[in-house]
């Protein structure tokens, strides 16, 4: 007996049946995505927009970030932190839960889906919710005045874009791992938190001693967090740069993306 | 050495016998050997990030902003962050295991039941926790202040009493923490501890003193617990060794009144779930 399964619709849009799945799952959670979309940006505006903010005006004026208030310097910064990290959780956890606490995939593989669909369908989903964590964010720098709709609103596209390269790279790394005692540990701590400190995020990366620079070159945020700036107020950047950002995210895109579909189908054969 | 059934013997009867056998200190050493055997790459690694905040903030943003006025005196910006980053470091170092940890230990390795299966109590799993959540926060204090000191962040001998003030406010943060997670159930509701703990970082006056913001801000920012901590560290560094030694002493009584409040709530929440099982 086979009714109510639609074989070959499964085998031709089975990753959207995979998002679905992931979106309800997410669903059951709306209230905490919701508060923690909003609560996280707000707080960090308060904080470090405005608090430090003011010392920063008291000591280097807007000399120090190019001619901005530090609040407008650093919000693409956060929108980007945010949109990165937000990604990260909807691709880390459900890949551990689904490989190894509590085994989905392989339940899921055992219908006509493969690898490679769950592995992008996985991926869309946490590009919803990073779709409506970027949203919310960029809506709330335009309520408090940092950005203007007309100049900035090609910034939410680009960040999800961002978001979404990381999450490729997220996404294909964590379907290797089978030990996953350290690994949120270490990926959270020794990863994560030097990327969100060291990006140019919270000031210029040359500002930063030589040595500590590469670190800013390799990390996504940096480039997303170039990219946002020179889209949302105009932070003046050579037309090689913008490319070489773009090129670099979609690298990480594709290669990330690869990876994954090679990761997924191998562990799921096992 | 007693056996198990000796400690049982010895506890029937005796008031409270079912929630407390007096050794609290047999789950500090089973953490001790955790530490040993796994849980160390954890607890080193949680060290690390408020050392990266010193170095992003205080050489980074140095450069941005310079000198603080505050209280009175103009000092370096990397020195007015480093006390409030103590506090910081030992209140993480509590609220990890009293959090996470406990979380983790209730709901997913079920470990508690285990030991509520031996003649502890659900007060001894309480109490042990807490104070291994304590020893962490104490040796992320002295770790840091040893990173501190030689860079010369530290201005006074004096301010080695930060010290036992930050595990002070550890322990207020250990034991509300850990009555907290002991409500939660899954991995969603432990997010909004991050949440709550985010602006009691970030509005504590660890990064900037809060007199930047208006009157009403700054009433609502001192009502929260991370300030009070936070302004005495700073102060302690800065002001003088008298005024920290008089709101160490109201601190320390108003963390002691919260934390049996809050222990209570901890037990009281471990037993209900698990007493019915140990009974």
């Amino acid at each position: 007996m086979n009714s109510g399964i639609n074989v070959a619709k499964v085998r031709s849009i089975g990753a959207a049946y995979v998002a679905e799945a992931r979106i309800s799952q997410m669903m059951k959670w709306k209230g905490i995505i919701a508060i923690v979309a909003i609560g996280n940006p707000l707080f960090y505006l308060i904080a470090i927009g405005i608090g430090v903010g003011v010392l920063v005006n008291q000591n280097s004026g807007t000399s120090g970030t190019g001619g901005v208030e530090y609040i407008t310097f650093i919000a693409p910064a956060l929108l980007a932190a945010a949109a990165l990290t937000g990604a990260m959780d909807e691709v880390m956890f459900p890949v551990l839960e689904g490989f190894k606490w509590r085994k989905l995939f392989f339940a899921m593989n055992s219908t006509p889906l493969t690898g490679t669909q769950i592995a992008t369908g996985v991926f869309m989903a946490a590009m919803l919710r990073v779709a409506f964590t970027v949203f919310c964010y960029w809506a709330l720098l335009v309520a408090f005045g940092v950005f203007s709709i007309s100049q900035s609103w090609d910034v939410v596209p680009i960040t999800m874009f961002a978001a979404g390269a990381f999450a490729a790279v997220i996404l294909g790394i964590t379907a290797k791992v089978t030990k996953e005692d350290f690994f949120m540990t270490i990926l959270g701590r020794l990863v994560i938190m030097p990327m969100f400190l060291f990006s140019g995020t919270f000031f210029p990366l040359e500002s930063m001693p030589t040595f500590l620079q590469p670190i800013g070159w390799v990390s996504p945020l940096w480039h997303a967090t170039e990219l946002g700036r020179h889209f949302s107020y105009g932070y003046s950047m050579s037309g090689l740069m913008i490319l070489i950002h773009f090129a670099y995210l979609s690298l990480l895109l594709i290669g990330g993306l690869s990876l994954a579909n090679r990761a997924f189908t191998a562990r799921l054969a096992k | 050495m007693s056996t198990a059934v000796e400690i049982a013997d010895a506890r029937a009867n005796k008031f409270g016998h079912q929630l407390y056998a007096g050794r609290a200190r047999a789950i500090v050493e089973r953490s001790l050997l955790a530490l040993r055997s796994s849980t160390w790459v954890p607890i080193a690694t949680g060290f690390v990030e408020p050392v990266l905040y010193l170095l992003a903030f205080g050489y980074g943003m140095g450069e941005l902003i310079g000198n603080v006025d505050f209280g009175g005196k103009t000092i370096d910006y990397t020195v007015f962050i480093a006390p409030g980053l103590l506090a910081t470091s030992a209140m993480n170092g509590a609220i990890y295991d009293s959090t996470w940890n406990v979380f983790f230990k209730l709901n997913e390795s079920k470990l508690y039941q285990g030991m509520l299966a031996t003649p502890l109590g659900p007060l001894d799993v309480a109490l042990g926790e807490i104070t291994w959540a304590l020893l962490r926060g104490l040796s992320y204090a002295m770790a840091f202040m040893a990173i501190t000191a030689p860079l010369g962040l530290v201005p006074g001998v004096a301010a080695i009493l930060a010290i036992p003030a930050a595990v002070f406010i550890a322990f207020g943060f250990a034991s509300f923490g850990m009555a907290i997670t002991s409500y939660f159930k899954t991995y969603q509701q432990m997010g909004m501890i991050n949440i709550v703990l985010l602006p009691m970082f970030l509005f504590s006056g660890s990064l900037y003193p809060i007199s930047v913001y208006p009157d009403w801000l700054e009433f609502l920012i001192k009502l929260m617990p991370s300030w009070h901590g936070i302004d005495q560290h700073c102060s302690s560094s800065h002001v003088s060794f008298f005024w920290i030694f008089i709101s160490n002493l109201c601190l320390s009584r108003l963390v002691g009144v919260s934390n049996k409040v809050n222990a209570f709530m901890a037990w009281n929440r471990i037993s209900k779930r698990y007493l019915v099982l140990s009974v």
